[in-house]
């Protein structure tokens, strides 16, 4: 399927299983029958969108429900197995694209999953030496604290030690979600306007480079959030 | 998350926990992440150049008790072998030993590729040449 276009929910050119006619969506457009779903389809075909990453989330909410409605099982209750199983199939399908695009977080990570780009393990890449000493730094200061807290020292200027460093952590997480925003920004733009797969796979490299750094920082942030509720 | 006893067992009484001079030209340095999850994990080994036994191991694993306890065992299992037998530890020797359930594995993926990073720095400063196979990830 490209990826440029406005992708549907079916292959297209695919024939609806009941008539014959070209069916693309989610029901045949000639005679009204739920379509098997191909496998392989992206969650932005299961709502007809492109693949982009700014969605505007009123209208995915709206077409959700929409969709979660006509794709119900209590609506094929008396029609034959075949078609039941189908509904079931896909309403259980349309939470889980609705949960993956809902949140923008999870959307990016989605895209690039899908996209081949981030699998558990096997695609990982490590990051940069740098990025993990610097962690491993924060971490340890972040072990001082405890440990001095263990040891009865100064409540209060420990506390202050802490929530400047929360404070450090939450502008680096802001920093990383401002670089995650721009190369949204980018990969629509890209999108939009045909880019080649090598230029797609480039703007994926850097969302997945910075997905990466942003799961360091805010593994610390929670953990210096986590000190501070007990401080 | 239900944790073997294994695991609870490193983690309630963790090897080998602390560092080595990073800066000594016999001790081999590995620090690595899972962005999975923003875990890290540092390992060191001294090893003596004349037998190429690890005569010493030590680790700082930020992270869940599996990797926490991957790291343990791995400084546990190293200590006393030689370069070669380090770097034949795989992860799922450890997820053997530890029963740690799938979600956990990258977990002690995390403590093969330690292993491979601070043999490689190691080697690196030794002078030897890293074959590019050991420097790669570990198999999931
Ligand atoms: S959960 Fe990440 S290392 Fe265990």
């Amino acid at each position: 399927m490209s990826m440029t276009q406005t992708s549907s929910a079916t292959a297209p050119g695919t024939k609806c299983w009941s008539c014959g006619k070209i069916a693309d969506g989610h029901f045949c457009a000639a005679c009204g029958k739920i379509q098997p779903l191909p496998r392989g389809t992206s969650y932005f075909a299961f709502f007809a969108l492109p693949e982009k990453l700014q969605i505007d989330p009123e209208a995915l909410e709206q077409q959700f429900h929409k969709l979660s409605w006509k794709l119900h099982p209590d609506n094929f209750m008396r029609a034959d197995e075949f078609e039941r199983n189908l509904s079931l199939e896909r309403s259980s399908e349309l939470n889980d694209a609705y949960r993956a695009l809902r949140d923008p977080l999870t959307r990016v990570e989605y895209l690039l999953a899908h996209k081949g780009m981030r699998k558990e393990g096997a695609a990982k890449q490590q990051a940069p030496p740098e990025l993990l000493e610097e962690v491993f730094e924060l971490n340890e200061s972040l072990d001082e604290l405890r440990e001095a807290r263990a040891a009865g020292e100064d409540l209060a200027a420990l506390r202050a030690s802490l929530e400047s460093a929360e404070q450090d952590f939450q502008e680096k997480l802001a920093g990383v979600d401002a670089e995650l925003d721009q190369v949204r920004t980018e990969w629509d733009a890209a999108i939009e306007a045909n880019a080649t797969e090598s230029d797609l796979s480039k703007v994926m490299a850097r969302m997945n480079e910075i997905l990466n750094r942003r799961s360091y920082i805010r593994n610390l942030v929670v953990s210096v959030a986590k000190e501070l509720a007990d401080a | 998350m239900a944790y073997s006893e294994k695991v609870i067992e490193h983690y309630n009484n963790p090897r080998n926990v602390g560092s080595l001079d990073k800066k000594d030209p016999n001790v081999g340095t590995g620090l690595v992440g899972a962005p999975e999850c923003g875990d890290v994990m540092k390992l060191q080994m001294k090893v003596n150049p004349a037998t190429r036994v690890i005569e010493e191991a030590k680790f700082k694993t930020f992270g869940c008790g599996s990797a926490i306890a991957s790291s343990s065992l791995a400084t546990e299992w190293v200590k006393g072998k030689t370069v070669e037998e380090a770097l034949a530890i795989k992860n799922t020797d450890i997820v053997r030993e530890l029963a740690l359930p799938p979600v956990k594995i990258h977990c002690s993926v995390l403590a093969e590729d330690a292993i491979k990073a601070a043999l490689s720095d190691w080697k690196t400063k030794q002078g030897e040449e890293v074959n590019a196979a050991e420097t790669k990830s570990a198999a999931h």
